[in-house]
């Protein structure tokens, strides 16, 4: 009979999921798979619409990152039209993208993830969130309202809006950016700057209390893949796409942005919505791939601006060339915030940045375009085939999440084989799936565009698909 | 006076987390809002979960499965008010435009084992299953007017929210008008206000996100639309976006639809 007990929710993952552990005939671990059991459905309904209504189309699929979305969207759409955007609008575009960077980041670290790591684990669970933070450490979490402000402000500025800008279009931008908000952002940069400053040095203080973490979570063996420039620096919004294995070898270098398609292949799990990406070469299911902050700073040779660099350094000293420790996402994060401050204050002084040419217009030049950006969470690529006409005769959408979800189940097979015992699923093991589960960070917005999902729900099934026990979590 | 602070919960069904990230983005109000509000639930911030009942629950994302159509009405029932925030809650959102498609068909044509899957074939605002104190409006919602309808409602007043055009909202930012200057459709005659009329502002057209306003007249307008030389099928596209299922918008895009697709 199955048991089902119920613990604390699996909160500040933005969105749920399920997992299930399968067993086999002896009762060992043969599988174990993440769900998404909701869909939202974009690539399908958007067939029909014209390709310049997909920018604010896909920019609801996630209001954590809507500016990957619209970035890696209106890059496709510029295939479309075949142009090249003027100059000053990729400055731009890079620098609405730095700000969507920090202020992610920010959420991310100072309002999902420091509550739990200052205020300990098994702190009050009423507690662990932004206002308990206010609390312990009044300065820090005044630094992350004030550092995710920043980078909101920042689009404001740009985009008008914050959730959902409407100011990048295919071509290009709509609007050229006003000196007066050049300087607005530029005054308030160096706060920005010293609160990264800060909280790195903060956390790298408090590292020595997580070597336990840095060790278990995630720790785990796989390729990468990130964008990198041309010069194999770290790069967000343009570039080639890399993947280099656990030991930093270089294994491909995507060249065009449209043979994505020779490197990544895509199964189809049962019982999910979510698709597993793989490396083509490799195959399925071996081929796993991880991306987002670790892989960016593993798969770019350097940051590109001076003081991101000597964290870099500082961090691959602690760590080595290749860190594989999931937990280490954190770390990385700071160090990206940072670079893109620095990176910020660099578009803000290019000579170009208040130019009026800001968009290119075209009609459809093309009838097919993929765009290829780094989301907070990692790669996503969008790829339309378009008729004559420009409406959308299909679409195929990769999201950071899915990239990962190979990854994802590993890891939570090797929990499952380590801490499973016999037919129950045991506390000691959930916290620990949750955890692993946690690290990657998973954006269920994103995944398969669903959401709106039950809480996380761990499955044990046996080898005839009878539910051994089940777990809300 | 230690009165007791009112309980608040924030709900999530199919949407884009959006919404209520505006709660967070109140950077200046957030720590004064939290003050003032005892945040029960609220699991994008927050790991407790107070139970219920809620003085008010804020709910976001449309129905899309069985199990949510069930959950929103225990969520009625723990809580004295109940507001939707954004077109998904109020109006279905972006996911309903599957509603003028067989959801079956294109499920199996992105994935591969649809049977697993339980969805709805529709996509249903809240108020379409239990009953809603108040909606607010708009893709996203506009975070100053969230804070209005949280300080009406717990204080036992009507929320002060406009219910006119985007068109007096481009009058009073003195925008010049896209459609008359530039010959741009927009759907700001028939969108209620909320945005600052932001589009048009980017010198774009209105797409209608929050949705549309009080008596609107979207024959009049598609008459219009026409005359800038907008298509029937543009029309239906129109109409058909982030609040597809709104009553008034799905009729009109309906009227322009071809009879046989
Ligand atoms: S209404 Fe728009 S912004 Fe709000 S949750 Fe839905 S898609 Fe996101
Ligand atoms: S102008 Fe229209 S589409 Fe644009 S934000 Fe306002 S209501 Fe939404």
């Amino acid at each position: 009979m199955s048991r089902t007990l119920t613990i604390d929710h699996v909160t500040r993952i933005e969105g749920h999921a399920k997992i299930t552990v399968e067993l086999d005939d002896e009762g060992r671990v043969a599988d174990a798979r993440f769900h998404v059991t909701q869909v939202r459905g974009f690539e399908k309904f958007v067939e029909g619409r014209p390709y310049y209504e997909m920018p604010a189309i896909t920019a609801r699929i996630c209001g954590i990152c809507p500016v990957s979305h619209l970035l890696a969207s209106v890059k496709a759409c510029d295939e479309i039209m075949a142009v090249r955007i003027p100059e000053p609008a990729q400055l731009l575009r890079q620098l609405l993208h730095c700000a969507q960077f920090v202020q992610s980041h920010a959420l991310s670290f100072f309002y999902l993830s420091a509550p739990d790591l200052l205020l300990g684990m098994d702190g009050d669970p009423a507690a662990r969130n932004v206002v308990g933070l206010a609390q312990k450490h009044p300065e820090l979490a005044r630094d992350g309202i004030a550092l995710r402000k920043f980078g909101q402000q920042a689009i404001e500025r740009l985009a008008g809006e914050r959730v959902h800008p409407s100011w990048t279009v295919p071509g290009g931008v709509n609007k050229p950016l006003a000196a007066e908000d050049r300087d607005f952002i530029l005054g308030e940069l160096p706060i920005a700057r010293s609160i990264a400053r800060r909280t790195l040095k903060f956390f790298r203080g408090a590292l020595d209390r997580y070597r336990d973490e840095i060790e278990h979570f995630g720790n785990q063996s796989t390729r990468y893949a990130a964008l990198t420039g041309v010069d194999g620096n770290f790069a967000i919004y343009d570039g080639l796409l890399r993947f280099k294995d656990a030991d930093g070898n270089l294994l491909a270098t995507v060249k065009r942005p449209a043979d994505y398609a020779r490197w990544i292949g895509e199964a189809t799990m049962p019982g999910t919505y979510l698709k597993a990406p793989y490396f083509k070469p490799v195959g399925y299911p071996a081929g796993i791939y991880r991306v987002g902050p670790l892989a960016r700073l593993n798969v770019a040779e350097q940051c590109g601006t001076p003081e991101a660099d000597a964290e870099l350094a500082e961090y691959r000293q602690r760590f080595g060339r290749m860190p594989r420790s999931a937990f280490l996402f954190h770390y990385a994060r700071l160090i990206e915030a940072l670079y893109c401050i620095e990176r910020m204050e660099q578009l803000l002084e290019e000579p170009d940045i208040l130019s009026p040419h800001v968009r290119a217009t075209a009609g459809v030049n093309a009838l097919e375009g993929v765009g290829i950006a780094e989301a907070p969470r990692g790669v996503l690529i969008h790829h339309y085939r378009v008729d004559e006409q420009g409406a959308i005769r299909w679409a195929n959408l990769i999201i950071a999440t899915g990239h990962n979800n190979l990854a994802i189940r590993q890891s939570v097979k090797q929990v499952a084989e380590r801490y499973l015992d016999g037919r129950q699923l045991t506390e000691g093991m959930l916290n620990r799936v949750q955890a692993v589960v946690r690290a990657f960070d998973p954006c269920l917005s994103c995944s398969t565009h669903a959401l709106g999902l039950p809480p996380l729900e761990i499955r044990l099934l046996s080898a005839a698909g009878e539910v051994l026990h089940a777990v809300k979590v | 006076m230690a009165a007791k602070k009112p309980k608040l919960a924030v709900w999530k069904f199919a949407s884009c987390d959006g919404c209520q990230l505006s709660i967070l983005d109140c950077e200046d109000e957030l720590l004064t809002v939290a003050s003032a509000v005892d945040i029960a639930y609220f699991p994008e911030a927050t790991r407790a979960a107070t139970r219920g009942p809620y003085d008010l629950s804020l709910v976001e994302g449309s129905i899309t499965t069985p199990h949510d159509a069930e959950r929103i009405h225990q969520v009625r029932r723990q809580s004295r008010y109940l507001v939707t925030i954004g077109a998904c809650a109020t109006a279905g959102g972006i996911q309903a435009l599957r509603n003028f498609r067989d959801v079956k068909r294109f499920l199996s044509i992105v994935y591969a084992r649809p049977d697993y899957i339980e969805t709805l074939s529709k996509s249903t605002p809240i108020a379409e299953h239990v009953f809603v104190d108040y909606e607010l409006r708009g893709c996203p919602v506009n975070k100053y007017q969230l804070l209005e309808v949280i300080s009406a409602l717990l204080n036992q007043r009507k929320p002060v929210i406009p219910n006119h055009a985007v068109c007096v909202e481009c009058k009073l930012r003195q925008h010049v008008c896209v459609m008359v200057a530039r010959g741009t459709p927009c759907l700001g005659p028939a969108t209620q206000a909320g945005c600052g009329a932001l589009c048009p502002g980017y010198a774009r057209g209105c797409y209608g996100c929050f949705g549309p306003k009080e008596s609107a007249n979207p024959p009049a307008l598609s008459a219009g639309l026409v005359r800038l030389g907008v298509t029937e099928d543009g029309l239906v596209r129109a109409f058909r976006s982030f609040n597809a299922a709104a009553d008034v918008f799905r009729r009109e895009s309906e009227l322009h639809e071809r009879p046989n697709p």
